[in-house]
């Protein structure tokens, strides 16, 4: 049962009536009573699954209630499992097995969510040899798609697929042959998850967190900072329901992802809006990341826990589990706190107001001074400017510097990488992306210092807010004193990572990438560098 | 991969009835499941419906020289295929003799079919050659269809012995009651004596019933088409029986 699934595309109805009296004319077939089947399709919000070619398919029909997982590719089903009740939402909620190991990897922990439904009615077709044995099935389908659980069917495209029987090759390729060139038949060789989405006006992976932005050299700044700001709000804005409902934990992290990016866009793309604009929005957005703050540090705990478990001797695990319980229960009572705010008429008046001045053309007397200026121009001198700052602050850190100082390392490198990030597109892929590799990896490790201590601190804080809430067990409150242990230990190794992971980012021939991109001849001969 | 080989010395005792019923079952419960028919009468292949040819004949595939994966064939049940029978397996005796391993060359064959199968049903042709000595070093479990019968009860002590004698150890005996006649005196004996003398005896019997005569008919599994039947149900609790006996 391999193989590539041959597929067309039919027209109508009528054209199906025309092509079952045009194959029985031709084979000996038997026919299947029509049966009415129900696909709904899942991915994720940021199509995992589809990134990893892959399509799940609730299917809904006579012979039971399955989920499949199926190839971009051909359709072809990878694994089947029989479904008792809803699709599981979550990879851990599904048991051990195929289908949790192939889902697993791409997803992660974000939550299976429906995107689309299909109705198809479908005449099986069995294709006979002389024995009366089935050597080819053909399926056809007539479909409808809509939006997943609301609104009314669209047409969609009908198809008929074969479906080959092992070691049936010789009739399977007369079979596709009459129908490409005797009835003439086209080809359809797309998944059934987009063909499903073309029929209600959406593609798919029309959702993406990763900054893409196609910017021209020459196109004045003060549009490229709207234009970018733009994407940020609507990314805010397309993570906020799932935030809302808790769909999953990266709802949230997206949406304050594009909050972060959006306060450093106005900081970093200078002079191009008011300053009291900047000012007033700053302090704004900053608020969004307050009261989003306390919610996200529990999701990072609990997407944790099971790594943080493992590094405990298996005898003192279980001694976690009213930690577990504490943090199940505090996420939702954060979670349900944050999502008032972020319904209140306070939150949505800053979308609001925000929108508002991003989309009023910009008066050039109020701008800012370089709002006018070429982005190329701009872009390169902030990021010649950060990267200046980011060398000299690395550059100064020794064995025995104070924490702070790698805090504030911290800081500015992520400044240049949403700077890299933004303005990636100005510049020639194969030059920009390993700046921004070198520089992740050197931000990894600095997150990672300062993360860890922020975790062993906020576990001691775990820890008396849990006695102070009720008895809580000796050995679970020695099992998190264990992990604020481990957690210190691995502290310490982050810091004796980071000057090998900083002389990457300080290397010669590295550096010399960043001059020969940013550096105008003036830094040139500063840097006593021939032009 | 499991492999269960559907043997008895004696011919017509239900042998291929049940490799062709066990494996329906077990591909319905969603194992991917092989019949390999190794009779060269071709009794499971005409029941599938498939030709008893082997592309290329079966000497070069049993010498190694064919993959069994190109050769097999899609029965028209889900999950359930078959590699046919063809009538050069008359010699397998003979070709078997010819290669470096002959006792263990069936398995060597079947070996890179494990990513793909589940399940790999052996219909044997009747009588001890070395044909049946390959099945009892490849199987992990040895069904033999046992008519209740004094005579039977001899043909199945004699494949005992050779077992024992040859030190074939790792396959798990499984003899059962094949073609009961309730009618019958001598059967209903065997039924309460069989099993002291051979505790291995699986506990369903399956009953002499006119269902299994049709499947040359239907030219189709029992539980295709009549799975309520009594030897439709006893067939499906034979099997819960084998799975039982695999896992244990
Ligand atoms: N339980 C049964 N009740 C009635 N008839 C049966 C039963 N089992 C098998 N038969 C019939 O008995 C005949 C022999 O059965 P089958 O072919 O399964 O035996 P076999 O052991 O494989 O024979 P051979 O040794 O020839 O391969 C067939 O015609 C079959 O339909
Ligand atoms: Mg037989």
């Amino acid at each position: 049962m391999t193989g590539h699934t041959y597929q067309y595309q039919l027209g109508d109805s009528d054209s199906i009536e025309a092509l079952l009296t045009a194959l029985s004319s031709q084979f000996h077939l038997g026919t299947e009573p029509k049966k009415s089947v129900r696909h709904l399709l899942f991915d994720s919000f940021d199509w995992r699954l589809f990134q990893a070619g892959m399509q799940l398919d609730e299917v809904q029909d006579k012979d039971g209630h399955h989920l499949v997982l199926r190839s971009l590719a051909d359709d072809s089903p990878y694994e089947t499992i029989r479904l008792e009740g809803e699709v599981p939402r979550f990879t851990w909620n599904y048991s051990a097995g195929l289908m949790r190991e192939r889902i697993a990897g791409p997803l992660q922990m974000r939550a299976l969510l429906p995107v689309v439904e299909i109705r198809s009615q479908v005449i099986g077709l069995n294709l006979l040899d002389r024995e009366e044995k089935t050597v080819v099935r053909l399926q056809l389908e007539e479909n409808r798609a809509r939006p997943a659980g609301r609104a009314d069917y669209q047409p969609m495209t009908h198809l008929i697929r074969l479906l080959p029987v092992r070691g049936y090759d010789k009739y399977l390729k007369q079979v596709s042959r009459f129908l490409s060139d005797k009835v003439g038949l086209l080809n359809q060789s797309q998944p059934l998850i987009s063909l499903a989405l073309e029929a209600i006006g959406r593609k798919p992976m029309d959702y993406s967190s990763k900054l893409d932005f196609d910017l021209q050299p020459d196109t004045p700044a003060g549009e490229v900072a709207r234009q970018i700001h733009t994407t940020l709000l609507d990314t805010l804005e397309q993570n906020l329901p799932g935030t809302r409902a808790d769909l999953d934990s990266e709802f949230l992290h997206d949406l304050r992802v594009a909050i972060r990016r959006t306060r450093s866009a106005l900081t970093q793309i200078k002079g191009v809006f008011p300053d009291a604009i900047v000012e007033e929005f700053k302090e704004r957005f900053s608020w969004i990341g307050s009261i989003t703050g306390p919610t996200r540090d529990l999701d990072v705990y609990l997407l944790g826990f099971e790594g943080y478990r493992d590094t405990l001797p298996e005898q003192f695990q279980s001694d976690l589990d009213p930690l577990h319980a504490f943090l199940v229960s505090h996420q939702k009572i954060e979670q349900q706190a944050m999502v008032r705010k972020l319904k209140s008429p306070h939150f949505h008046k800053l979308l609001k107001d925000w929108r508002a001045f991003l989309s009023t053309q910009a008066d050039p007397g109020s701008a800012g001074d370089h709002s006018q200026k070429p982005i190329k121009k701009v872009a390169r001198k902030r990021i010649y400017k950060t990267f200046k700052l980011v060398l000299e602050e690395g550059l100064a850190i020794h064995p025995h510097s104070q924490p702070d100082e790698l805090h504030e390392l911290r800081k500015s490198c992520k400044k240049l990488r949403y700077l890299l990030e933004f303005f990636q597109s100005l510049y020639p892929k194969e030059e920009i992306k390993p700046l921004i590799k070198t520089l992740k990896s050197l931000l990894d490790n600095l997150g990672d210092y300062q993360d860890l201590e922020v975790q062993a601190y906020k576990l001691r804080e775990f820890a008396h807010q849990m006695v102070q809430e009720g008895a809580v067990p000796a050995d679970t409150l020695l099992a998190m004193g264990m992990l604020v242990d481990g957690l210190l230990k691995r502290q310490q190794e982050a810091r004796l990572v980071f000057a090998e992971r900083f002389a990457q980012f300080a290397d010669e021939q590295h550096v010399e990438r960043y001059n020969r991109l940013f550096a105008t001849k003036q830094d040139a001969k500063l840097n006593g560098a021939p032009s | 991969m499991r492999i269960i080989g559907v043997y008895n010395i004696k011919g017509g005792v239900g042998k291929t009835a049940a490799a062709v019923n066990l494996a329906y079952l077990s591909a319905q419960a969603g194992f991917r499941t092989l019949v390999w028919d190794l009779d060269p009468q071709g009794a499971a292949s005409y029941y599938f419906r498939i030709k008893p040819r082997i592309k290329g004949g079966g000497r070069k595939m049993i010498k190694g020289k064919r993959d069994l994966d190109e050769l097999i064939k899609g029965s028209d049940f889900e999950n359930l295929d078959l590699l046919p029978a063809d009538f050069s397996y008359r010699n397998m005796d003979l070709m078997l003799g010819d290669t470096k391993g002959p006792v263990k060359q069936l398995l060597k064959l079947m070996r890179p079919l494990s990513m793909e199968y589940d399940r790999i049903f052996l219909d044997c042709p009747p009588s001890i050659s070395l044909v049946s000595e390959n099945i009892f070093r490849a199987a992990d479990a040895l069904m033999v269809p046992t008519i209740p019968t004094t005579l039977s009860m001899r043909t199945y002590e004699q494949l005992v012995e050779f077992l024992d004698g040859h030190r074939v150890m790792d396959v798990k005996r499984m003899p059962f009651f094949s073609m009961l006649d309730r009618r019958k005196k001598m059967h209903l004996g065997m039924l309460e004596d069989l099993p002291k003398v051979f505790p291995e005896m699986l506990k369903t019997p399956i009953p002499y019933a006119s269902d299994v005569e049709r499947m040359g008919f239907h030219r189709a599994p029992l539980g295709s088409f009549a799975p309520n039947s009594p030897a439709g149900l006893a067939y499906a609790e034979l099997w819960k029986e084998l799975e039982a006996g695999l896992a244990g």
